[in-house]
């Protein structure tokens, strides 16, 4: 070799930091290369170095006096070809990855200068490795060689440096220690970028502590288990193979073989008929002293030939013997055949069974071997054994009928494990690395991520049927479409004893569907009033559920029905809030598969009809379980006013404000979309105009009714999409605590939400990607004035809609504050902080424009309460 | 002073007594700043309350430099242990006791025994190969701030006649570092002795006493062994070299 690169010789600080900027300034310009330029330089380096294979391996085997010129020359070749081919592909510079429609992008950048530690056991391939994966990942790279091995490393370095710059690459872009020292190694490490260590634990450790992030590997002590399933010739050939590879100095290579009973004898003989001597009693302890000294390796046998190592040791054996063999019992660290010893020496034991055999490879691996390699040869038909020992073993890399030392570098025996020469030995071994190392290790990636908005949904059932008199005509779909064979009737007893469900059983005898009724369902339903009626349902066994009646039985047809799908269904789980319906942790269960649901409102308010939500009381806790999923929308809504006709005043009123509390906040709600503001304003605007008539005049304004009937379901397919607000987390508690009808309770709240929300700099604002910036108060705005609320500017709309409001609640009967209502101020204050706390868990609150406190929370209470 | 009943002879240095005194008298020639420290060692450890004989007078004379101590009445364990063999196990044990006793304490002005062993190692004139070798691993073993003798041996450590109490001698090599460095330097001592089987004893004993895992004594005998060298006695240069020799590799 003649390479003619010259440098400055780098022997003390002084030097050293010369070299150090040289390389860093010779990074910076090679860190603009484009991906064109570096594969370029990447694939003329490797070839220089596959060329120069040969005499970097004699230089290696000369200088070190440690392993095989012909196998070194295999590693060279391997580090040069097998990295060059695993990488020439892959992109390593700028934009490695895009995603336009998710808005990601991932642009790899270099790290700087990589300290590499490079052992005697590999010199010159680990050096052509280290040195070709930082041309590909545009890093500098300055090289401590051992002592032992640094004319040869340094030669190796200086093969791909100057093809490289002859491909164009800067001139200074490697650097290394010519005299090496631990003080310069240390520096090194401390100011490079980025240290890949391989080397003992000494070094390693020392890369650890220094401060700079470190990739570095550790000792193995592979232990190869052979089973009395396993292919024995191909087992003990692949060991012979692995382990007087480079003299057996490669980190991977077995250390001990632990054979079953069964093959033993046939192990042992293949072993012996493949020129591998067994040692015997005396001669064991001999080589046992020889490799061993004070529990570390002898320096002395390290990649030496057998009969060598056996010379040492005062062993005679034949002088072509491949491996020295001892048959020794413990696998505890005091026996020095357990130890990891770099040559070809190896540890034989006898293990009773498969377990027996695990154990000691654990105890092996335990001895100084954490994370490294483990190796099997078995019959691969043996799965539950394999996985025994895939459980087991403390590794990273566990090999399968598979000569280790060749195996765990990769792609040599199976070609999706990476091919490195430097391999990780995860948090087992003190790594933090537990693959084999490559490029991607020595690249920084940064991720731009856009803002992108949530994927929405508009859901609504199936079929949403309504006019006047449509639900007789709606149910013939029953016969028609669905061909259904039995009905089942939830209602309450009002409704039932007074003729509601008659045109629905008179209409299932003219289809000759059979039907069943449940007609005890009460106000705010309980899980046992929702299993009573399941127990009737299980025993009918309908193929179709008809829920009649308002809010309560419309729920409770709802939990029916999901108990009657799945019997174990668990509430608390699906009741458990969520901040994103589509990212729940819990999975709502199919539902369907037994019976469809119809659901027949018979008063305007709460929209469930179209909505996923139903809400049930444990009577034994009093826990209120609110169910939401797309799951429980019915398939089948059927909106006729003639159910409607005759609600009472007070009916009329709670649930017709409700409906303007749940279009209201659907139309500010942080999940609304241009799909839910139309139904929310039709909505609001249709309250406006026909509750007052509706309330005063009932079945005497049939058109009101019907324009209420219709307003009441828009704004529950609004809500039912868009979702709720704080107006409802806190009318829920209100309700609970102080026994208010529910829509009441939210009128009582309405317009000091409304105020609350409208605040242009809110302390909070609500986290949603489609949510840009607090636009609550233009919301109010808009929806004023499509319902025909006029103001000289935006302020005094704000301020007529809030009047518009109060003057409703006036005309429906709806009193001022919480007060006048009766609820005791005593009570009121004591529960006041839970009740709070309550609201702020509620999951309406997360659709809220703005983020309330809880402090915000209980100034409201108090309005409402005090009427100022 | 009267220089008259000599103790004591060893390389470069004389031990005399004189009543209740012992006195140390170095050759010409030899560093004053080592005799300096020896002195100013033992009255650091005297600060711990250890029972050792105490520093009274570092002076000169007859032109040669001098440190004067307190005379340690009894007879030392190394004595002890050839007069009765059959209670040498007994004799160890309270001789591993004492050990562990000395690296009870801390003396905080005191060298480093890493910064010792680091300096010993340059000294060693040993290739660099081997050097670095032996920084490498000197560098990854803890720190510790032990009070260690770093010359720990049977000879050193005075028993009194009614065996009730003791006293160590010796401080010139004291630092403070890791106790199973100290634990290997007298393992090495033991074999340089030529005492196998008390060496062996003693790893044991120390190691189940102190709780030390033995490997973790081991790790430090290339490092003890390469600073020993640096004294020297060219019998002893090969076994040290057989012990020092050693790698630890991937």
């Amino acid at each position: 070799m003649n390479t003619k690169m010259n440098f400055e010789i780098v022997e003390n600080a002084e030097t050293f930091e010369r070299m150090l900027a040289r390389v860093k300034e010779a990074q910076k310009i090679y860190a603009s290369y484009t991906q064109e330029q570096v594969d370029k330089i990447f694939r003329a380096a490797a070839m220089a170095a596959n060329q120069q294979r040969i005499p970097l391996a004699k230089m290696a085997v000369e200088e070190t006096g440690m392993g095989v010129v012909e196998d070194k020359v295999i590693k060279n070749h391997y580090a040069a070809e097998y990295i060059y081919n695993a990488y020439k592909d892959t992109k390593t510079c700028g934009v490695v990855e895009e995603d336009p429609a998710y808005g990601i992008k991932k642009i790899a950048e270099p790290i700087g200068v990589i300290a590499a530690v490079i052992p005697t056991t590999n010199p010159t391939s680990t050096a052509i490795f280290k040195t070709l994966l930082a041309l590909k990942t545009r890093n500098g790279i300055i090289i401590s060689p051992h002592p032992r091995a640094k004319k040869c490393t340094i030669e190796a370095a200086k093969v791909v440096l100057e093809a490289a710059v002859k491909a164009g690459a800067p001139e200074g872009l490697f650097g290394w220690i010519d005299v090496p020292s631990l003080e310069l190694t240390n520096t090194l490490m401390a100011e490079a970028d980025i240290i890949l260590a391989t080397g003992g634990p000494g070094m390693v450790k020392a890369a650890y502590s220094s401060g700079t992030p470190a990739l570095g590997v550790g000792a193995g002590n592979t232990p190869a288990i052979i089973d009395d399933t396993a292919d024995v010739i191909l087992a003990v050939n692949s060991i012979i193979h692995s382990k007087t590879f480079d003299n057996g100095m490669i980190c991977a290579s077995e250390q001990s073989v632990i054979v079953l009973e069964k093959v033993y004898k046939q192990v042992k003989d293949e072993f012996q008929k493949r020129g591998c001597y067994f040692l015997n009693k005396a001669e064991t302890e001999k080589v046992r002293k020889t490799i061993i000294i004070n529990g570390a390796l002898n320096a002395k046998i390290v990649g030496q030939k057998a009969h060598t190592i056996a010379a040492l040791a005062g062993v005679n054996v034949p002088e072509e013997t491949k491996i020295i063999i001892g048959e020794v019992e413990s696998v505890d660290i005091s026996e020095e055949f357990a130890h990891e010893k770099l040559s070809p020496v190896l540890a034989m034991y006898k293990a009773k069974n498969f377990d027996d055999a695990v154990e000691k490879a654990e105890h092996l691996i335990a001895d100084g071997g954490y994370g490294h390699t483990a190796s099997l040869y078995i019959h691969v038909s043996e799965k539950e054994k394999m996985a025994k020992h895939q459980a087991a073993m403390k590794t990273c890399r566990i090999l399968v009928n598979t000569p280790s030392s060749q195996g765990g570098i990769g792609d040599l025996y199976n070609f999706k494990l990476s091919p490195s020469l430097t391999l990780g030995c995860g948090s087992w071994g003190g790594n933090s690395v537990s693959e084999n190392v490559g490029v991607k290790h020595l690249i920084n990636i940064k991720t731009v991520a856009e803002r992108r908005e949530n994927m929405l949904w508009f859901r609504v059932p199936e079929k949403v049927y309504f006019k006047k008199g449509c639900m007789p005509v709606a149910l013939d779909e029953l016969k028609t479409e669905y061909n259904k064979k039995k009905a089942f009737i939830v209602t309450d007893s009002f409704l039932y004893k007074n003729g509601y469900t008659k045109p629905i059983t008179d209409k299932l005898d003219e289809m000759g569907i059979q039907y069943s009724c449940f007609w005890d369902v009460q106000p705010d339903p309980t899980l046992a009033n929702a299993l009573a009626g399941t127990e009737r349902i299980r025993s009918f066994e309908p193929d179709v559920i008809i829920a009649l009646g308002g809010g309560s039985a419309m729920d409770a047809a709802k939990i029916m029905w999901v108990l009657y799908e799945h019997p174990d269904a668990d509430f608390e789980s699906m009741a458990m809030d969520f901040m994103d319906i589509r990212k729940r942790i819990y999975k709502f269960p199919k539902m369907g598969e037994k019976a469809m649901m119809v659901a027949i409102p018979t008063s305007s308010g709460t929209g469930s009809e179209v909505t996923p939500f139903a809400i049930i009381t444990d009577e034994k806790t009093g826990t209120k379980w609110p169910l939401a999923d797309y799951e429980l929308l019915p398939n089948m809504a059927i909106v006729d006013v003639d159910n409607m006709m005759s609600q009472p005043k007070g009916l009329t009123s709670a649930s017709g404000i409700d409906v303007m509390t749940h279009a209201v906040e659907a139309y500010v709600s942080i999940m609304a979309t241009q799909f839910t503001d139309g139904l929310a304003l039709k909505a609001i605007k249709a309250v406006f105009d026909y509750l007052p008539s509706a309330y005063e005049n009932g079945a005497n304004d049939p058109i009101a009714r019907e324009k209420m009937a219709e307003a009441s379901c828009m704004a529950g397919m609004a809500f039912a999409n868009a979702f709720l607000g704080l107006n409802h987390s806190m009318a829920h508690k209100l309700g609970a605590y102080h026994h208010l009808p529910h829509g009441v309770a939210n009128a009582l709240l309405l317009t000091e939400v409304i105020r609350y929300n409208a605040a242009d700099v809110p302390t909070k604002m609500g986290t949603f990607s489609q949510y840009q910036y607090p636009h609550a108060k233009e919301r109010y705005i808009e929806a004023a004035r499509f319902a025909g609320i006029q103001g000289k500017n935006d302020d005094e709309v704000f301020e007529n809609f809030i009047k518009a409001l109060e003057e409703l609640k006036d005309k429906i009967g709806i009193k001022k504050t919480i007060k006048e209502y009766g609820v005791d101020e005593k009570y009121f204050l004591e529960t006041l902080d839970e009740m709070v706390e309550n609201a702020f868990n509620d999951q309406c609150t997360g659709a809220n424009p703005r983020y309330p406190l809880m402090s915000e929370i209980k100034e409201i209470y108090l309005k409402c309460y005090y009427g100022k | 002073m009267k220089l008259e009943k000599v103790i004591a002879v060893r390389t470069s240095k004389t031990i005399y007594r004189d009543g209740k005194y012992a006195i140390k008298v170095f050759d010409e020639g030899y560093s004053k700043a080592d005799i300096l420290n020896e002195a100013l060692n033992i009255a650091r450890v005297e600060e711990t309350g250890l029972s050792i004989p105490g520093v009274e007078e570092v002076t000169k004379i007859d032109g040669k430099w001098a440190i004067v101590t307190d005379y340690a009445e009894g007879k030392t364990i190394a004595q002890l242990m050839a007069e009765d063999p059959d209670k040498k196990d007994e004799y160890l044990e309270r001789f591993v006791d004492i050990q562990m006793e000395i690296h009870s304490k801390t003396a905080p002005m005191l060298n480093k025994l890493k910064d010792k062993m680091k300096r010993k190692i340059s000294q060693t004139g040993l290739d660099a190969t081997t050097r670095y070798e032996l920084d490498s691993r000197l560098e990854s073993m803890p720190k510790h701030n032990k009070l260690c003798h770093g010359d720990f041996n049977p000879t050193n450590v005075v028993i009194s006649k009614d065996g009730e109490s003791y006293s160590i001698l010796d401080w010139a090599h004291a630092t403070q570092g890791n106790a199973s460095a100290d634990a290997a330097r007298t393992y090495l001592l033991f074999w340089l002795s030529g005492d196998i089987d008390s060496a062996e004893k003693y790893l044991n004993l120390f190691c189940r006493k102190s709780d030390t895992a033995k490997q973790y004594v081991q790790k430090w005998l290339p490092i003890v062994a390469a600073s020993q060298s640096v004294k020297g006695k060219p019998e002893e240069k090969e076994f040290l070299m057989h012990w020092v020799n050693v790698v630890e590799y991937e």
